[in-house]
């Protein structure tokens, strides 16, 4: 190991950059990257279990329809009997919906995990724009108060599903939560975007100018390629949400009727325009939202190659053809929209167009599969919770990618649009991929986050739960979803096709709850962590990653020292050197 | 201990194969199929299906025993120090993509069958989707429809004639729903302002769910319907006997209970 | 004792061995241990209660002691929503009641109990009352049942409806409106929701009678309270069985009540079109005449743009109890204004205060008083069929509660605004407005076409 990484050379982190800086200024309104990821990470926390909540509620539903429910019961379901309302079922859904993806999964990702992990890994002191930056995060606030507080207004919280389909979500008479639910979710989701747009920006701008030197673009991990490509997805496509977002909101309040056909009432209650087109919004919410999904899975991606690479002591196996391949991604993702509206009643010959389309990118999904079992291939696989969570993501993803190939080709679109089919590919992907490759995540840069380990036996136990449990819960769905099973419907079981499939929901109820309960297991172990786990020092993996040459935790201004790059991320077991790790600041050995 | 790990990988495969072997003995498989263009879709989903499966197999199997094999204690070679593979890289860019256009345009047909090819029909009923009901109107004797004669019908039962092709408009009067006939394979969302058809030709007497597919407010759940298939002899009496009631004037005599 | 030595050792070893520490076992322990008790223990949540009529209770003043004496005397005669009674007396089926009550549980296939519960009680309320959870939500709202009115019956107006007409209301649904159609239930289970509809009916009814008969009759005499305890008073009690069998009775006489049409006055099967445009201008005549006087209501285009500020009884009563309430709000205001009361006037102001703190909690809970909007007749949608026959009960019998007056006579025997060939006529203009080509001259263009929507 070179001298540049010894600890001994340098003082202490804080020695070096410490700040007098109040508490308010160094932990709230911090300018920090690092502190404003950390935000991020801890309100996602709580959202995440807001959402997994919420989604118990659904299950319960499920299992035991019209039955009072425990604890929540009451308060959900309103001294009537004490049964869950179906209005309030729709508003479980909605909002499980919109939380796990506009407050969990986006924020996790880009907000924190890109916040902290950005400048760390190209060399970088900070983001370029530490205002934008610490904006971007206090944005998310009233968004969280907006989307928060519409659960206690007259009517409850959004009930027009996550999608918030006009008509439903604009006719204030169609829905209780269209009453201001709805409205509140509006201007959450336009917060939202407000928050990513500037992360966005500041990403952009970050990994463009701020590199260390020698830090080449080839030079730069897949976590950061795959940011730098989320980046972009976010800034083209968010414009379109927030004006796709005003006009409902200007549909609603001011009476504007962009999405609002002529003729349309729901019982006595009167529209007061018409003229426009339902499936205009449609069109402007799938031109972002299906990007989002990218938005969702690449930087997941990006981080489990991170996490292979490292574990498997192995290069990454085509590096190359990963950067192109979530390249191109970047491209496809903006004409591949019109899958989610192949029954919408948009022209059956545009169909045809997005199958093609849609069909074509899943290819670049399939080549970094291949290129992950490529990575391990002929390495030495070291079980660590961190690499257990990044293979089961790639083990997930195959089912999660492979059901997405049902739902592309139309004819049979037909039949699994809005049934569990889709319900499970989406899990799969975002849950069983994405907040899988999260947690790994944070079991992998847990000691750079907070200098300590988190511990490595309850992880595994974490782990195994969550992966059997989860596959127990998830998997079902695909032959519920071939039965033609409908999502979002209350009580599916007064329908004679779906009358058999009462225990199969309570089998994967039960499991359910499980799941979110043993979820205690990671929390404990993460806030346990934070105060008295093991101290970890700069390079507790042995990786190569920029990063961890920096403390751990990283003081203010991120390095103690001017690193420079000699050399890509993934060069484990290089014969250049005798341990099996190389890291990018190494100066690669004289030549004699 | 770490190769337990893999044996937990193992799994997947496993109960994901298993699963779907099960499944249909449990009656949990695809609905019955009624229609006549319904077996396209059925087929070009076993097809994806069958295709899927062995790709799933075929890697989860690869990653597996790549798991197994080069765990780092019982994997006593050199790390390979591999890049990648410019060939390898080429192949399995290529065969997917050949698979899946493939894919893509083996399916055209089936589409354009299904949503571009509409017949020149004049439709047999229109179905009108509202908050929370489906409601049903028949052209009557003058086979037009939204003239003085046509019978409407708010019971959510729809009357078909069997082995015929017939031609349905479908619109909606307040809020986005979906048409969904699990039997046919056939779903539509309909949109208020825009008329839209479906047409098929069932194949089987008998009643079967009318679902509603799309998030239309607090009742989704309630927008049940049951499409009636009969014989045309029937299907014409069973209008009649709609037109009969619709017209009637004279209560039925009292019941006194 | 060896086995658990050996158990306990073999235990600590292991976890020795994977590293792990006694809290593997203890925190999955207490995690399982939770997860169970939430799943099962906690479970047994309050059962659901008949609410009173606090509204009609506020405004007759009914003291809190008379009002737990009225739910104990209505609790002993039709027992709570968990657990249905109903007296010999009102005809009803036990035994259906008790298919009917009862928490919903779609389990195990065949089983249908809870029916009210599973499909109604979210709209109508476990008491019945039309403030079920959703009811706020809905436009128009849901029916109350208590008053034992209602709107789509082939009865006249003031007498209950037949069983077969609420049946046809639970099979048809009612179009324009949230109720759906329940045809595709099993007609037995149509039949249970429909006795127990009748069921919280008569309860309603016998709450809002007992309500009057206390305010009446019962009070402070020689400061002291007359207890309302008919087991132990004999004549409290016969007034009740009094107002029991009126009640049922008039449910009872309500197939004796069905308008019947005259024969001789019906239209004939295979009109021509000719004749059929006959009748139809005639019936315009009446529409625009004063002697139907429809377009008052309906408007001079029939789009329903008429008078539009009127209530339903269900509104009506909430709107009067509100504006009592603001009365009583600006009354009290007025006099704590002024400095110069006299002691009858501060006594009267103290119990005011004490009054509008009540009233104002009730009011609170009353949801916002909504217009009874008339029928757009060109949609071509008809809440209570779309038959002639139906359209004949609706001009003929008017609808109950709202302010759509009956045009023939009231009750058998009586002489009606309308004969029936003229309500015959009305009908057939009724059901041709739908089809009226829209260049056809009309009277008069709607003066805001926001408002065509209905």
């Amino acid at each position: 190991m070179s001298t540049v990484t010894t600890d001994a050379h340098y003082t202490s982190a804080e020695g070096a950059h410490a700040h007098t800086a109040g508490f308010l200024k160094t932990y709230v309104f911090s300018l920090d990257h690092k502190i404003i990821g950390l935000q991020f990470l801890f309100s996602t926390l709580i959202w995440f279990i807001v959402g997994g909540m919420l989604a118990l509620g659904i299950r319960w539903q499920l299992a035991f329809p019209w039955r009072s429910m425990p604890l929540l019961g009451e308060w959900l379901a309103s001294p009537e009997g004490g049964q869950i309302a179906p209005e309030n079922y729709t508003m479980l859904v909605t909002m499980h919906a919109s939380i796990m993806i506009f407050f969990v999964i986006i924020p996790v990702l880009a907000g924190a995990f890109g916040n902290f992990l950005i400048p760390l890994m190209i060399g970088a002191d900070d983001m370029a724009f530490p205002v934008l930056n610490m904006l971007s995060y206090w944005f998310m606030w009233p968004a969280f108060l907006f989307m928060g507080s519409s659960f206690f207004v007259e009517g409850g919280a959004a009930q027009g599903g996550w999608t918030s389909y006009p008509p439903l979500s604009v006719l204030q008479d169609a829905a209780p939560g269209s009453l201001n639910g709805q409205t509140l979710w509006l201007l959450g989701l336009t917060l939202v975007g407000i928050s990513s747009m500037l992360g966005s920006v500041n990403y952009m701008t970050t990994i463009i100018q701020m590199r260390a030197p020698g830090m080449t673009m080839f030079r730069l991990p897949m976590t950061i390629w795959s940011m730098f490509i989320t980046a972009i997805l976010q800034a083209f496509a968010l414009p379109v949400l927030t004006a796709a977002g005003l006009m409902q909101l200007g549909d609603r309040v001011l009476g504007t009727g962009f999405f609002l056909p002529a003729g349309a009432t729901a019982g006595n209650a009167m529209v007061a325009s018409g003229g426009g087109q339902p499936l205009l919004w449609q069109h402007l919410f799938w031109f972002y939202s299906h990007p989002a999904v990218y938005i969702m899975i690449l930087p997941a991606m990006g981080m489990v190659s991170d996490i292979i690479s490292c574990f498997a002591r192995k290069p990454l196996f085509g590096y190359k053809p990963m950067v192109y391949s979530i390249s191109g991604i970047a491209g496809l993702g903006f004409i591949v929209w019109g899958h989610h509206m192949f029954v919408s009643g948009m022209n059956a010959a545009l169909g045809m167009t997005f199958m093609v389309s849609t069909m074509m990118i899943a290819l670049p999904s399939a080549i970094k599969t291949f290129n992950w079992l490529g990575t391990i291939w002929g390495g030495k696989i070291q079980y660590t919770t961190p690499m257990l969570f990044a293979l089961s993501f790639v083990s997930m993803f195959i089912i999660g990618g492979l059901s997405g190939i049902f739902m592309a080709a139309t004819p049979v679109d037909i039949f699994i649009h809005d049934t569990y089919f889709i319900v499970a590919h989406f899990h799969y992907v975002l849950f069983c991929g994405t907040a899988m490759a999260v947690f790994g995540a944070i079991y992998y840069w847990f000691p750079k986050m907070f200098g300590r380990m988190m511990n490595d036996s309850w992880g595994k136990v974490h782990f195994a739960a969550t992966f059997i449990l989860m596959n127990c819960v998830f998997y079902p769905m695909h032959i519920l979803g071939m039965k033609g099973f409908p999502r979002r419907l209350a009580d599916p079981y007064h329908y004679e096709t779906f009358s058999n499939l009462l225990e199969l929901n309570q089998f994967m109820s039960y499991c359910a709850f499980l799941l979110v309960g043993l979820q205690i297991v990671f929390f404990v172990n993460f806030f346990w962590s934070m105060f008295f786990g093991p101290r970890a020092g700069r390079n507790p993996w042995h990786s190569n990653g920029l990063e961890w040459q920096a403390p751990s935790p990283p003081g203010h201004g991120n390095f103690d020292f001017q690193p420079v790059i000699y050399r890509g991320p993934y060069e484990y077991g290089s014969p250049e050197v005798e341990e099996d790790y190389y890291p990018q600041t190494q100066p690669p050995p004289v030549v004699q | 201990m770490n190769r337990f790990w893999s044996l937990l990988f193992l799994l997947v495969p496993i109960g994901g194969v298993a699963t779907f072997v099960v499944a249909p003995y449990y009656n949990i498989w695809l609905p019955r199929d009624v229609s006549e263009q319904g077996h396209k879709i059925d087929s070009l989903f076993m097809f994806i299906l069958w295709l899927t499966g062995i790709v799933f197999i075929g890697t989860q199997l690869v990653f597996v025993y790549f798991s197994w094999k080069y765990e780092a204690g019982t994997n006593k070679q050199p790390v390979k120090y591999s890049h990648g593979s410019h060939s390898l890289e080429v192949v399995w860019t290529i065969l997917p993509a050949v698979t899946l256009l493939f894919i893509a345009i083996y399916q055209m047909d089936a589409w354009a069958e299904a949503k571009m090819r509409t017949p020149g029909l004049l439709p047999i009923v229109e179905v009108t989707g509202r908050q929370f009901n489906w409601d049903f109107r028949y052209p009557g004797p003058d086979g037009e429809l939204y003239t003085r004669d046509d019978i409407v019908r708010t019971d959510g039962n729809l009357y078909l004639p069997v082995d015929e092709q017939v031609l349905l408009r479908i619109t909606s009067a307040d809020v986005l729903h979906s048409f969904f006939l699990p039997n046919m394979r056939l779903k539509q969302d309909v949109v208020p302002g825009m008329d839209q058809s479906m047409w098929f030709k069932a194949k089987q007497e008998g009643q079967f769910d009318i679902v509603c597919a799309e998030l239309c407010g607090w009742g989704h759940y309630k927008m049940k319907g049951r499409v009636h298939f009969v014989t045309r002899a029937d299907f014409d009496a069973q209008l009649e006997t709609f037109r009969q009631e619709q017209n009637k004037v004279l209560a039925d005599p009292p019941v006194v209970r | 004792m060896k086995l658990k030595q050996m158990m306990v050792s073999g235990m600590k070893s292991m976890l020795q061995r994977t590293g792990m520490n006694r809290y593997f076992i203890v925190v999955p322990y207490i995690v399982g241990m939770g997860l169970f008790l939430l799943l099962t223990g906690c479970e047994q949540s309050q059962p659901p209660e008949f609410r009173l009529n606090m509204v009609q209770m506020v405004s007759l003043e009914t003291a809190p002691a008379y009002q737990q004496e009225i739910a104990d005397v209505l609790g002993a005669l039709f027992g709570t929503p968990d657990e249905p009674f109903a007296m010999p007396e009102t005809g009803l089926d036990q035994s259906q009641l008790k298919l009917a009550a009862g928490p919903a549980w779609s389990g195990e296939e065949g089983s249908v109990y809870g029916l009210y519960r599973k499909h109604c009680v979210h709209c109508h309320g476990v008491t019945g009352d039309g403030r079920g959870p959703t009811a706020r939500f809905l436009n128009p709202y849901p029916r109350d049942y208590r008053a034992g009115t209602y709107k789509f019956k082939s009865t006249y107006n003031a007498t209950k409806p037949t069983d077969k007409d609420l049946y046809a209301v639970l099979y048809h649904g009612v179009p324009g409106t949230a109720m759906p159609s329940f045809a595709l239930l099993p007609s037995s289970e149509i039949e249970t929701l429909v006795e127990y509809v009748k069921y919280l009916s008569m309860r309603g009814q016998m709450e809002t009678e007992l309500i009057n008969y206390v305010a009446e009759e019962l009070g402070e005499e020689d400061g002291e309270r007359i207890p309302f305890d008919p087991v132990s008073d004999q004549e409290q009690r016969g007034v009740i069985q009094e107002i029991l069998a009126e009640i049922a009775s008039d449910w009872g006489a309500s197939a004796e009540n069905v308008i019947q049409a005259e024969e001789a006055q019906l239209p004939q099967e295979n009109r021509t079109a000719e004749e059929i445009a006959a009748s139809v201008e005639l019936g315009r005549a009446l529409f625009y005449g004063n002697k139907a006087n429809c377009l008052k209501c309906h408007g001079p285009t029939a789009l329903g743009d008429g008078q539009r500020d009127d209530q339903d009884i269900w509104n009506k009563s909430n709107k009067k109890f509100q504006d009592d309430t603001a009365l009583l709000l600006e009354r009290v205001n007025e006099n704590q204004g002024t400095s110069d009361l006299d002691a009858a006037g501060r006594e009267r102001l103290a119990t005011d205060v004490k009054v509008l703190a009540v009233r104002e909690t009730v009011a609170a809970r009353l949801y916002p008083v909504r217009n009874a909007i008339p029928r757009n007749l060109r949609k071509g949608i008809y809440r209570g069929g779309r038959r002639p026959l139906d359209i004949y009960r609706r001009v003929h019998a008017g609808i109950p509660g709202t302010p759509m007056p009956g045009s023939g006579p009231a009750s058998l025997g009586a002489k009606g605004t309308l004969t029936d060939v003229e309500i015959w006529n009305v009908v057939d203009y009724v059901l041709s407005l739908p089809y009226e080509g829209p260049s056809q001259p009309q009277r008069a263009l709607p003066v805001n076409a926001q408002n065509i929507a209905n």
